[in-house]
Order: structure tokens, then sequence, then C-alpha cells
């Protein structure tokens, strides 16, 4: 195994757990995802190792494994998943308002269809730029714009929905 | 940019969102114990054709590499158990066509036997009726993704499960080789000597060659192993091509030193995939360079729903089976398949190619 690949992992297998989670609201899909593309990467990582910023190729296979048709069954059930989680929290974990609204909006990102939620959290997350967005999930600038207007929208009309709505 | 409120508190949450992931340090514990997944995936035709070949230029070097951290232990087959084992090879095209499959026998001698199953040969598919030998794993691998599992693990049940019921043997483990293995690898050892009969071009493979002895390194290798239109015995004498490309291939890998060896390994690493309970080093550890290899007893060629096919017939391929992997078998199978060409015969890697070892 090339050294580097294993200097990879290293450096970025937390930030890529992270990312994943942020992706998928579902640590363990996300642990799933993470591995399995980690260990995909190594046979190939002659060739992936060689591009100039691997970490993004590899952020591109996680997102574009999380969005195949073979996670979409896992998927579905993430956002039940994660609120009965929710549920299961105490309500507020934080006594401040600010935690509250925080709790709050996770909840509703959870619940976005998975491109949306895909671009907003390369966006607010990764702070990528629209053209990166736009390769990473393999779509034009303007989808990428298109997905996170809708998921802006959806998020603000939900906005003055009460939480306990939504618990 | 400025953030608005919903956009500060959208972060927020998504940072909130990203600090329930789980500890990096287990996943990295977890990595690093597992071997290279379960699924043979990518690996391509040429490779499997002689294990004996595929064994001593890919298996070996890969086992010299790890040999200093021995894998996971299997405890079906601890360290040191001398029983002879089984191998099912697979060479995958790129997507999901078994273009070459061989099933290898380990001797508790370490002598190797390697029988190459034709691809087109028309066999009894369990659960699915007849079909080319090559449909089996695309069948079954479609199958299972339709319904969400792993393709590639349903793919090498159903080809082991088909390979099993033509050859009454065994499938002990399987392993699989990316065909660019041998485009890296040829180059690694500097070109693999091959002897054409006839000038090849062929726009399927990318194959353009010149008659006559060369030495052939990177794509045109490749294109030589999967050129597979315009030879006279198509599939058959591809077959036969790669026979003599392992053979020269392993003679080179066999007379390197230990630094190109250890380089060698870490090539070979990355196009090959095995089960995770084949443990190549005590597999490789009795391994001798003795190696026989074969084809299975064939018939005429028939017309199947896919076009043209190759008849088996399973009583003669079990018979044949059964004397090709006895213990202590020597010298050339009878019964096999030959193609006019030095395709069946005891031999040792290191030997100079003859003149006579020139293929179609």
């Amino acid at each position: 195994m090339p050294a580097d690949y294993d200097q990879f992992v290293t450096d970025r297998l937390d930030r890529l757990l992270r990312y994943a989670t942020a992706l998928t609201c579902d640590k363990h899909l996300a642990q799933d995802i993470v591995q399995d593309v980690l260990l995909r990467a190594r046979q190939k990582w002659a060739r992936i190792g060689a591009v100039d910023v691997p970490y993004l190729y590899v952020k591109r296979m996680v997102t574009n494994d999380y969005l195949s048709w073979r996670r979409r069954r896992a998927a579905r059930d993430v956002s039940s998943t994660h609120l009965a989680l929710d549920d299961l929290a105490p309500a507020v974990a934080d006594p401040a308002v600010r935690h509250a609204e925080r709790d709050a909006m996770r909840a509703r990102i959870a619940v976005l269809p998975r491109k949306q939620r895909a671009a907003l959290v390369l966006r607010y997350y990764e702070d990528s730029t629209d053209a990166e967005i736009a390769g990473i999930l393999g779509c034009t600038e303007g989808t990428v714009r298109s997905h996170i207007s809708r998921a802006l929208h959806t998020l603000r009309v939900n906005e003055n929905t009460p939480s306990e709505v939504l618990r | 940019m400025t953030d608005t409120r919903q956009e500060a508190l959208i972060r927020d949450a998504i940072a909130a969102e990203a600090d329930q992931a789980v500890d990096y340090r287990a996943v990295l514990a977890n990595l690093h114990g597992r071997q290279p997944r379960r699924r043979p995936f990518a690996l391509f035709a040429a490779a499997g054709l002689t294990v004996a070949a595929a064994v001593v230029a890919v298996v070996v070097p890969l086992a010299v590499d790890r040999s200093a951290a021995p894998s996971a232990v299997d405890p079906a087959a601890p360290p040191g158990t001398t029983t002879a084992r089984t191998v099912l090879l697979i060479g995958l095209d790129g997507s999901t066509n078994t273009d070459s499959v061989v099933l290898a026998r380990v001797g508790v001698d370490g002598a190797v036997s390697a029988a190459s199953l034709p691809r087109d040969a028309l066999v009894d598919i369990p659960g699915v009726g007849q079909g080319k030998l090559n449909s089996a794993y695309a069948r079954a691998y479609a199958a299972a993704e339709a319904e969400g599992r792993d393709g590639d693990a349903a793919g090498v049940e159903s080809l082991a499960q088909t390979v099993e019921a033509l050859t009454g043997v065994r499938v002990d483990h399987y392993a699989a080789v990316d065909m660019a293995a041998f485009s890296t690898l040829s180059e690694a050892v500097g070109g693999v000597e091959v002897c054409l009969k006839s000038a090849s071009r062929d726009e399927f493979s990318g194959v353009d060659l010149p008659s006559g002895r060369q030495s052939l390194s990177g794509p045109q290798a490749l294109a030589f192993l999967r050129q597979r239109h315009g030879l006279a015995n198509g599939e058959l004498d591809r077959v036969v091509r790669q026979q003599t490309f392992l053979r020269a291939l392993a003679a080179k890998v066999a007379g390197s030193e230990p630094a190109k060896l250890a380089e060698l390994a870490r090539l070979a690493g990355r196009h090959l995939r095995a089960d995770p309970a084949l443990n190549l080093v005590e597999f490789v550890g009795r391994l001798t360079p003795t190696v026989r290899t074969a084809i299975i007893p064939l018939g005429e060629v028939v017309d199947s729903e896919n076009g043209q096919a190759l008849s088996v017939d399973p009583v003669a391929v079990r018979a044949f089976m059964a004397g090709f992997f006895a213990d202590g078998a020597t010298g050339v199978p009878t019964g096999g398949f030959s193609v006019p060409l030095p395709a069946t015969e005891t031999e040792k890697p290191g030997r100079t190619p003859r003149h006579d070892d020139c293929v179609r």
C-alpha cells in the first residue's frame, strides 16, 4: 500500500466522517460510506493520488455513494431515524434559545431532498464554491444555485413552524 | 459573502450535525484491520489464465510484500495447515463480464495445476439454467444490485457454484486480478517476450503488433492479452496468448532481485483481490515452481441464445478434473481440450521461450 494513502487517511478521515455525517444525518451510514469509499480508493490510489486534490476526488466519491440509488433505501430511513433519535434526546439539549433553534434547523435540514442537502452542506460546511459543488454533484452551477435556493426557501417557509410540530 | 441570520443558523446546524460523527480513531482501526474488501470487483480477464504464472507473477510478489505483516488469520485455515486448496481465479473486463475463469489447485507439495474454463462454455448455472459461463457472474450481479445487495459478492457466489457444479471440485477460495496489472507489471519488468506468428491488428482491443519475437509492455501488452476478434480460434487463441504471456512474465519475475520483487509486489497488490480467507502467506509458502496448465474438455460450437457457445460434457469435464487435480498427478494432463499450441504442458518458470511458442 502506498504510504501516501495511509497519510491521506490519517489526515482526512476525521473531516470526511464529519462531512459524510452532515450529508447523511446518520453517523452510522456515514461511517459505512466513508469506509467503503476509502477501501475502494485504496485500490485506485495510483490514480487518485496523482490528481491535484485527492481530497476533492474522495469527497466526490463519498457524495456520489450517498446519492447513488444503492443507498436510496437506507437514505429513506435516515430522516425518520434522525427525528426518532431527536425524540429520545432531551427536547432542548441546551437551555439557550439559540441551541433550540439550531436543533430545530438540524431536523429541518435532515428532511430536505438529498441533493439539496448535499448542495447545502457543501456550501455551508465545506465552504465550496458553486463551481466546486457543480463538479462534485455532476451538474451545472445553475442547478446548484437552484438546489440551494429551493432548500433555503423550504427552510424559510418552515422557519415559522413551531418546532414542537416537527418533534 | 455576508451570511443572513438564517444562513448562520444553517451553518451552526450543519456543524452540529457533523459533530455527531463517529470517532475517526475507531474507523481508522477498522480500516487497518480490514482486507481490501470481499468484493473481487474490477478484476479483469487475462489475469486468471494460468495460475501458474498468475501465482508466480502476482501472488508470490504480493505475498513477499505481505510476509512482513501476515494477513488476518482465517479460523478455517490456520497458518501451517497443509491441505490441498483450490482457488477460483476470476477476470472481469471492467464491468461484470468474467472474461477469464481458471480453477487452480495447489497441492500439499506446492505443485500448481490450473484449468482454464473458456468463458463461452455452455454450462448449467445453478438456479438459472443453461447459459454461457461468463453470464453467471453478470446475471447474479445485476439481480443482487437491483435488490440493493452486494453485486460482486453475489457474482462470485454464482460463478463459484456454477464452476463447482460443472467440475465437481469444491472452490475453497477466489482471487481476481485486474487486467491493468499486466500493463503495469509488464512495464515494471521491462517488457515481456512474446512471439507472434503473424502481424496482429484489431480495433476492438487496440492491438497493433508486427509478426515475430518482440517485447511487450504497457497498453500493447494489455491489448495483446485482450484480443479475441480476428484470431482464427477466437477466445481459445486468446487463452493460449494469455498462458504464453503469463509464463513469460513469470519467468521475468522469477529472475528478479528482491528489491525489484518488492516493487512488483506493490504494483500487483493494487490489482489483486482475494477473499479474506485466502491466507496468501501460507499459500505461497509451499508453492513450487512446477505448474501444469490445461483447458477443460470442450465439445462442438453450438448456437445459444447469446450467440455461439461451446458445448461441454459435464461428465467428461468431471472425469478430466478428477484426474488433473489428483494428488501426485504429474506431466501432461490427458483428456483436456488442446489448442494446437503449447497450451498444455508442464512448465517451469524461468525457461526461455522457444521458437514454437509463437502464437496467433
